[in-house]
C-alpha cells in the first residue's frame, strides 16, 4: 500500500499510457467502427449536433437571407436608376423623332419650291387677346428683313414684322392687325384674309354672289408683293350669309396650329431670286 | 466529484460546438481546435490527475466523433497535457506571447505527429499536401488561445472570486 501512494502519480501516467496504447493498438487491427464506447459517444452527442446545426443553420439562413435582400435592395435601387436613364433616352430620342419629322415636313416644302428658305427655332410666343406673335431665333444677322413670309408645314403661317439682329417677330395670320390678300382656290375668288385670334382668320370681301362652299381651300393671291402666290393658307369651315351686308363672312381654319409651332422658314428671297 | 461526471458531457458539447463553428467559419478547411487550447489550458492551470483524465475524456470523444482510429488523439492530447503541464513550471504561464508561441508550437507539433501515424499506419501521406493547412490552423488556434485564456480565467474569477 506504501508503494502505491508513494508512486501513484507515476502509476497513474503508466496505467492511462498503457491504456490508450492498448487502445490504438486494438482499433489499428480490430478497427472502431464497432466500438462500444463509440456508439455511446454518438449517441450522446447526436441531438446535441442536431440543436447546435440546427440552431446554426437558422441563423446562418437568416444571414443569408438578409444579404439576399439586400442585394436585392441594391439591385432594385441601380434597375430604377437604370430605368429613369432609359426614359430619359427614351424620351431624348422621341423628341428628335418628332423634330426630325417636323423638319422632314418643312424640308418638303422647300424641296418643292424655289425659293430660298432660313430655318428657324421659336423661341417664345405672345398669345394676348389681340396679339399672335411669335420669336424665332434668327434675325437680320441672318439675312432676315422685315415683312419676309414666314412658312411652317404645310403653308404660309404669317410675315416678319420686327427684325432684331439675332431675333424677329413673327405675325402670324391669326392676329387682328393681319391682313393678307387671298384667293378661293376652287373658283379663283378674291378676298381678304384677316386675324380673328383664336376663332382663326376670316376671309372678307367676298361678294354673296360667289360660289363658296365649306371645304374650299384658301390660297395666297401673290398679290401686294409681300407673299408669292398660290400658298396654302387655310380651308373654309363656315360661311355667314349676312342679312344686311353686300358680302359673306367666310371663316377659314389655319393649316398649322400655331399653338405648337417649333421651327419656321422664312422665304429669304422672292420668285425671281431661285435658290 | 462533479468535476469527473459533467467532464464527459462538456467534453461532448465542446467537441461538436468546435466541428459546428469549424464548419461554418473556416467551411471544413482546417479544423478550430478549442479542445487543444483546453488542454493546454489545463497543463498550465490543473493538476496532474485532473488533467490528465480531461485529456483523456476530451481526446476520446474527439476520436469518437471525427472517425479516426480511437485512441491517437486521446493519446496526442495526453501527450500535450503532459508536456504543458512539466514545461509550465519554467515558463511565465501568464504572458499573452508565451501562451500564443506555446500552442501555436503544440498544434504544429501534434498536427506533424498524427500525420506521421497515418503514415507509418496506414501509409498515407498527407503531410505535403496539408502542410500549409497545418501552418494555418496551429496559427490561428495559436492567436486564438490568450483570448480564451483570459476568458477562462475572467470565467473563473467570476465563478469562484479566485484565479482558477
Amino acid at each position: 500500500m506504501f508503494f502505491l501512494r508513494k508512486y501513484k502519480t507515476i502509476i497513474f501516467i503508466a496505467v492511462v499510457l498503457i491504456s490508450v496504447l492498448v487502445m490504438i493498438s486494438y482499433n489499428l487491427k480490430y478497427g472502431s467502427a464497432d466500438s462500444f464506447l463509440e456508439k455511446i459517444v454518438l449517441e450522446t452527442a447526436s441531438p446535441v449536433q442536431k440543436v447546435l446545426s440546427g440552431s446554426i443553420k437558422g441563423v446562418r439562413d437568416a444571414w443569408m437571407r438578409y444579404l439576399f435582400l439586400v442585394g436585392l435592395q441594391e439591385e432594385n435601387k441601380n434597375l430604377k436608376k437604370k430605368i429613369n436613364e432609359l426614359n430619359a433616352v427614351i424620351v431624348s430620342y422621341q423628341e428628335s423623332y418628332q423634330e426630325a419629322q417636323r423638319l422632314k415636313k418643312l424640308q418638303y416644302i422647300a424641296d418643292n419650291s424655289n425659293y430660298r428658305f432660313i430655318t428657324a427655332r421659336v423661341i417664345g410666343r405672345e398669345q394676348a387677346a389681340i396679339s399672335r406673335t411669335v420669336m424665332i431665333n434668327k434675325g437680320s444677322a441672318d439675312g432676315l428683313k422685315n415683312g419676309m413670309p414666314v412658312v411652317a408645314s404645310p403653308g404660309l403661317i404669317g410675315r416678319l414684322v420686327d427684325v432684331s439682329w439675332h431675333v424677329s417677330r413673327v405675325l402670324l395670320f391669326i392676329d387682328e392687325n393681319s391682313n393678307v390678300d387671298a384667293i378661293v382656290q376652287r373658283n379663283r375668288t378674291q378676298g381678304i384674309i384677316s386675324g380673328a385670334g383664336s376663332r382663326g382668320m376670316i376671309l372678307k370681301y367676298v361678294s354673296k354672289t360667289q360660289d363658296v362652299q365649306v371645304g374650299d381651300i384658301v390660297v395666297s393671291s401673290g398679290m401686294g408683293g409681300v407673299f408669292p402666290k398660290g400658298w396654302l393658307i387655310g380651308q373654309v369651315i363656315h360661311i355667314d350669309r349676312q342679312d344686311g351686308g353686300l358680302f359673306l363672312k367666310i371663316y377659314v381654319a389655319p393649316f398649322t396650329d400655331f399653338s405648337k409651332l417649333e421651327e419656321v422658314m422664312i422665304l429669304s428671297s422672292d420668285g425671281t431670286q431661285m435658290k | 466529484m462533479l468535476y469527473y461526471l459533467l467532464l464527459p458531457i462538456l467534453s461532448i458539447l465542446l467537441i461538436v460546438l468546435q466541428s459546428t463553428v469549424t464548419d461554418l467559419i473556416f467551411s471544413g478547411r482546417f479544423i478550430f481546435e478549442i479542445s487543444l487550447i483546453v488542454v493546454v489550458y489545463a497543463g498550465f492551470r490543473l493538476d496532474l490527475i485532473k488533467g490528465t483524465v480531461l485529456a483523456f475524456v476530451l481526446g476520446l470523444t474527439f476520436d469518437c466523433l471525427n472517425g479516426s482510429v480511437t485512441g491517437v488523439l486521446t493519446f496526442l492530447y495526453i501527450i500535450v497535457f503532459w508536456f504543458s503541464f512539466f514545461i509550465s513550471e519554467w515558463l511565465d504561464t501568464e504572458k499573452a506571447h508565451v501562451i500564443l508561441l506555446f500552442t501555436l508550437l503544440c498544434a504544429f507539433l501534434k498536427e506533424i505527429i498524427l500525420n506521421m501515424f497515418y503514415y507509418l499506419a496506414f501509409n498515407v501521406n498527407a503531410l505535403p499536401d496539408v502542410y500549409g493547412t497545418i501552418m494555418l490552423q496551429a496559427l490561428v488556434i495559436g492567436l486564438f488561445a490568450p483570448l480564451f485564456f483570459s476568458l477562462m480565467d475572467r470565467t473563473g474569477i467570476f465563478i469562484y472570486e479566485k484565479k482558477v
